[in-house]
């Protein structure tokens, strides 16, 4: 127990004086998630405060048109600006790039015409958008849906207007049609235990993200200490103390947990309290503190046996840097760290299921996100655990093969 | 603590830097392991602490096998590598405390060896200072003293002295000679420095190419005799084309090489004879005996050792 404490204190005295490592370990993930909790937020709340904005040329200035144009001024996610309707297209597109607005939306002359007639016209459409191109298929479908949305309220409005007389010879209140559609539709978000927040949010989905994130990154300082023992004759030394693999690997694992450990904790209260004190929401915890225990362990085994691996194989730190480096950015990629993964298409999430990363970001989901416990977390504990054994299996086969002598060390 | 090497190979791949080495190491002296780059000095020690597998052979120290013993061989031995094997980011406290904790040590008993190895290294005024930030000299010290804490019988040490000023490298000599008088420790001095070599050894051995070329007391080899030679101001063509005549004399550059055989004096008669015809004037002779540096290059060549 005493050389366990020595190799625990030895290691947390070395890594708190090592500017880099705090900086890899705390400060870098502390930055990625303010960033992104705090940039990312409004793409989850449903009250959002940025809006789309979009600029309207009203050609035709008919009653169907004024009322498409007050539909979208009432839709919370439009920013609606006019331009005077005399533009032609090319002065309407050059305000593309002369404004920040995404999309031009020309209601043509003929629009009030065509809602009226319910015939569609050849040639030109009565509604033209006209879209910046760095805008993604995404928020062109929205913005398509809610011109479609809109377009069919107005009709519904001319319409009951015009059979006004017949709906009242039927008793039919013409309000009824005017509802809007998305009164007839209700979001539920679904958990596991009982939901803990309103809605799922920024934070809710960053801090697991990097959190797992950094938490691989502990092959920067693993791997540097490692090869510095090794190159600086430290490791010839321990050896000649007697200081058998296990004991090496363990003085290696022990701290390294601890730190991953003390990480998990200061970004779930970056997320509970810094993130909400700079305007974000606030992370919520969920009701499993094992289960959250649970996967953190996991991960933090997988990360560490990695590392070593990284750190045996590697001759240079800079080679460990590198190969460790990029394994890292390659498996967050992949992995659901950088893209969510309900963007990627089919074949990229079965991809993304090899990544060590992605079974400890569903993890922390499970637990953070869906509430779920500690059952729900086993799957992803069991597929960490396995490949961190595999890692350290190999770790502790090239050791003893460097150790023998038959590899120059 | 005798060490006994029997037939020792060891090979990196294709590179065999051991090449059958057996040799006694007396006892309670320190013994300077003498080499070039690359000879295998770093690699017989490593064998010796039980840190490198060798591929075949015997190592028997105080009558204990290597093979099976190595933990009890371990246990009453220490490394001091040519490298600063410490941490730079602890200070100087904190890694023998490391060290020391990490032979077994705890408590008072920790406290006793660090106080020890402190006083050896004589550490005292700067133990509080991260190891980054000591001098070289500073550095070899705690590197030493850290490798006497579990205060061996047998004590390796690599190259103890290496970037070091003449200061630094005078008190090590001391402390390591004081170490061995004080508490009989067997000490393997490996080194390719060889005043050094001189100045503490008690025996030598001379390694080249994986080999034992030479091992004695130090007394005895330093009380062989070379080669004579003589250094002569200039060496006009005239005179060179005489002294190729002369038998039993090489010429290189301005030097005149004489073997030690029985025409000895002959060849000398001779030689000087030449000499006072051509009016040549000598600026050095060199009876051939007690300079170490004379006799290892003879034995292991004047080549250039590329590492």
């Amino acid at each position: 127990m005493n050389r366990i404490y020595h190799l625990l204190k030895k290691e947390f005295l070395v890594i708190s004086r090592d500017v880099h490592a705090v900086a890899v370990l705390f400060v870098m993930p502390m930055a990625f998630i303010l960033i992104m909790s705090l940039a990312m937020q409004d793409l989850f709340t449903t009250q959002s405060p940025v809006r789309i904005p979009l600029l309207v040329s009203n050609r035709d200035g008919g009653k169907p048109a004024t009322a498409l144009l007050k539909t979208l001024r009432e839709n919370a996610s439009f920013e609606v600006k006019d331009i005077p309707a005399t533009w032609s297209d090319a002065e309407a597109a050059a305000a593309l790039n002369d404004d920040d607005a995404k999309f031009v939306i020309l209601i043509e002359d003929h629009f009030s015409a065509v809602v009226r007639d319910r015939k569609p016209r050849t040639g030109r459409k009565p509604l033209v958008v006209l879209v910046n191109p760095v805008v993604g298929t995404q928020m062109q479908l929205i913005v398509q849906s809610v011109l479609a949305n809109a377009l069919g309220k107005v009709r519904i409005e001319v319409m009951t207007k015009e059979m006004s007389p017949l709906l009242e010879l039927a008793r039919i209140d013409p309000r009824t049609f005017r509802r809007p559609s998305e009164a007839h539709i209700e979001m539920r978000f679904v958990t596991r235990g009982e939901q803990r927040f309103r809605a799922p949010n920024a934070v809710q989905q960053s801090v697991p993200a990097w959190l797992v994130f950094s938490m691989f990154f502990i092959v920067i300082p693993i791997s540097n200490t490692f090869i510095s023992e090794r190159s600086q004759g430290t490791l010839q030394r321990l050896r000649s103390i007697r200081l058998s693999r296990g004991i090496l690997l363990l003085g290696k694992m022990l701290p390294y947990f601890f730190i991953n450990l003390i990480q998990v904790v200061l970004m779930l209260l970056v997320g509970m309290f810094l993130v909400p004190a700079l305007g974000g929401s606030a992370l919520t915890l969920g009701d499993s503190p094992a289960g959250l225990a649970l996967i953190a362990a996991a991960v933090s085994f997988s990360s560490i046996a990695l590392a070593l691996l990284i750190a045996v194989v590697a001759r240079t730190t800079e080679q460990a840097t590198t190969l460790g480096g990029l394994l890292n950015i390659v498996f967050a990629a992949a992995g659901g760290i950088m893209i969510p993964k309900f963007v990627m298409p089919a074949v990229m999430r079965k991809v993304a299921e090899l990544s060590p990363m992605s079974w400890g970001l569903e993890g922390f989901l499970d637990i953070l996100l869906r509430n779920g416990g500690v059952r729900d977390v086993l799957p992803e504990c069991l597929a960490l655990v396995a490949f961190g054994a595999v890692m350290l299996l190999l770790t502790a086969a090239i050791l003893k093969k460097q150790f023998e002598g038959s590899v120059s060390p | 603590m005798t060490i006994r090497v029997d037939h020792l190979f060891k090979s990196y791949g294709a590179n065999l830097v051991l090449n059958d080495v057996s040799l006694d190491f007396r006892e309670g002296a320190i013994t300077g392991l003498l080499g070039p780059n690359g000879a295998g000095k770093t690699t017989l020690v490593s064998i010796l602490m039980g840190i490198v597998a060798k591929d075949r052979g015997r190592v028997l120290i105080d009558g204990l096998d290597l093979d099976r013993d190595r933990d009890r061989i371990q246990a009453r031995a220490s490394i001091v590598p040519q490298s600063f094997a410490f941490y730079p980011t602890l200070t100087a406290r904190e890694n023998l405390e490391y060290f020391g904790a990490l032979y077994g040590f705890k408590g008072r008993r920790l406290k006793a060896r660090m106080d020890a190895a402190i006083d050896a290294g004589s550490l005292q005024s700067f133990l509080g200072k991260r190891a980054a930030e000591l001098s070289g000299g500073m550095k070899r010290r705690l590197n030493l003293a850290i490798g006497l804490l579990n205060e061996p019988a047998i004590l390796y040490l690599d190259e103890p002295t290496v970037g070091v000023d003449a200061q630094s490298r005078s008190y090590l000599l001391d402390r390591i000679d004081r170490i061995n008088r004080e508490r009989g420790t067997t000490i393997l001095y490996a080194s390719h420095y060889m005043e050094e070599i001189e100045q503490i050894s008690q025996d030598i051995a001379i390694i080249d190419g994986g080999r034992i070329i030479l091992h004695d007391r130090k007394e005895d080899i330093l009380a062989r005799r070379g080669a004579v030679t003589l250094t002569l101001q200039r060496l006009p063509g005239s005179l060179k084309e005489a002294l190729d005549r002369v038998a039993g004399l090489r010429v290189e550059a301005e030097t005149l090489v004489l073997d030690r055989n029985e025409d000895l004096n002959r060849t000398l008669a001779g030689l000087f004879d030449v000499l006072a015809r051509h009016g040549a004037e000598v600026r050095a002779l060199n009876w051939g005996n007690g300079h170490l540096e004379a006799l290892f290059l003879e034995l292991t060549e004047r080549t250039l050792r590329d590492e």
